[in-house]
């Protein structure tokens, strides 16, 4: 899987959690706390990006990327 | 004492009868048949060894966002629900936010939630969704009620086994009187029980129905001599209860007392002396009291005990009826739904007969059977009670 395969997976797992983003367009450069996020719900995004990608990661590994960009590259980087 | 009064501004059901007041009291009076084979996933054991039987409700309506709901249980969506229907009939959007409580009644509440989720997640567990971390609480669906409903006065849970929903009411008119605020919402929420529960209640000899398993309509019998124990029926209901007189009537006095009992054992002297404090409450005797909503949840032990209760009360002149023969035992919600329909029988000037009462195990109580019958109660006696020794009643007066 590409990078941005992860990215568009990353925000896929955000419209399903946030029903509200179904219609909005996401890109690289937006971040989730920008989007509205909470932490909650950005804990499960993430939690479910990880399954999805067969990620066996601690969250804590996952702090530190700006955007959903850099949060796919990160992700991508531990394929 | 004017403002010591309290009164019922706003009611929301729901029960296997249909969503809202109005499928309650019409299905109440008719006394119709909505018993079945339980259907949603985790009420019978995955080896397909129980078939029990009870009554499911219709899914909740969407009332919630979706970005809420999907993040709600059933439980949660049903009282967000009822509350959404008591709330606007009683116009609660105009009254100062911190002057309105809410009690959810009911302990445990989700557990059929939490085995389903066992199951899901038993080999993935480093998956399982943050937000469970706060949604397992009983308190959540308070949280979710004062997030959605401008509620900022007081709010939390409160367990009292099946007498759940009837302490609620009592707590929120008594918060009322001692003025910690104006409005006070008692919800009874959904039990939302699985089959391991089930399996529990069964194997206590509280639930039926081994007598009419095939023949599910006929197995809830409160008071009569074929009983063999109750059955489960989801339920859950909200009442809005405001400082002053008039709407659906009035809580004129209650009380709950503990028996001493651990489990299931009912106990007639803890249940006579919740009705005589509430009565001495209420300032009347049992005399005055015309109509009586009966905790009657076809135990053949429970029934036998109630009815001396209330026989030993001096209640044979007040009608009787039971709703867990229609609605299915509610537990939680029960005492919530029960005192909901007292007062929507007093609003319909008719009362609802208690199904399967062909042979009343006390002739000598005036039991509603058969079919609705007119009468226009002027002061009821909803007693309700809970394992734990828990003995709750209620005196409800009609609106002047």
């Amino acid at each position: 899987m590409d990078r941005d395969a992860v990215l568009a997976l990353l925000i896929a797992q955000l419209r399903d959690v946030v029903p509200d983003l179904a219609e909005k367009p996401i890109i690289g450069t937006d971040s989730m706390a920008e989007l509205g996020v909470d932490s909650i719900e950005r804990s499960e995004i993430l939690m479910n990006t990880l399954e999805a990608l067969a990620l066996d990661l601690p969250m804590v590994h996952l702090h530190g990327p700006r955007n959903l960009g850099e949060l796919a590259d990160l992700l991508h980087g531990k394929l | 004492m004017a403002n010591s009064e309290v009164f019922v501004a706003g009611i929301g059901a729901a029960c296997g009868l249909g969503w809202g007041k109005a499928a309650l009291i019409e299905g109440l009076l008719a006394g119709r048949d909505v018993f079945s084979v339980l259907a949603r996933p985790g009420r019978q054991a995955p080896d397909g060894s129980t078939a029990f039987i009870g009554v499911e409700m219709p899914e909740p309506p969407d009332i919630l966002p979706p970005r809420v709901a999907r993040t709600a249980g059933f439980g949660a969506r049903a009282a967000i629900a009822v509350l959404d229907e008591a709330w606007r009939e009683a116009g609660l959007d105009d009254v100062d936010p911190q002057r309105i409580g809410l009690i959810v009644g009911g302990a445990n509440l989700s557990s059929r939630e939490h085995l389903l989720a066992v199951a899901e997640y038993a080999d993935r567990l480093k998956f399982i969704p943050p937000r469970h971390g706060h949604v397992f609480f009983d308190s959540d669906i308070v949280g979710l009620c004062a997030s959605t409903y401008a509620i900022r006065g007081f709010a939390h849970s409160l367990g009292a086994a099946s007498a759940s929903g009837a302490v609620a009411v009592l707590h929120a008119a008594e918060a009322i009187r001692a003025g910690r605020v104006d409005v006070c919402i008692a919800l009874g929420a959904v039990q939302d029980v699985s089959y391991l529960d089930l399996l529990g209640l069964r194997a206590l000899g509280a639930m039926g129905s081994s007598r009419f398993a095939d023949r599910p309509g006929l197995a809830c019998r409160p008071f009569d001599v074929d009983h063999d124990g109750f059955l489960y029926g989801e339920a859950c209901a909200a009442l809005v209860l405001r400082r002053g007189a008039g709407g659906y009537g009035s809580i004129l006095g209650g009380a709950q007392v503990v028996d001493g009992q651990r489990g299931p054992e009912p106990c007639g002297e803890g249940q006579s002396r919740a009705i005589a404090a509430a009565l001495a409450q209420a300032g009347m005797s049992a005399a005055a009291i015309d109509y009586v909503n009966a905790h009657g949840t076809g135990t053949p032990k429970g029934d036998e005990i109630e009815a001396a209760t209330l026989r030993s009360m001096g209640l044979q002149q007040a009608w009787i009826n039971a709703g867990k023969s229609i609605t299915g035992h509610g537990l939680a919600a029960a005492g919530a739904i029960e005192v909901a329909a007292s007062f929507l029988q007093m609003h319909a000037g008719a009362l609802h007969p208690t199904r399967n009462l062909d042979t009343p195990l006390d002739p000598n109580l005036r039991w509603v059977r058969g079919g609705a019958q007119s009468h226009r109660i002027r002061h009821a006696l909803k007693v309700s009670f809970g394992f734990a020794g828990c003995d709750t009643a209620l005196v409800l007066g009609a609106p002047p």
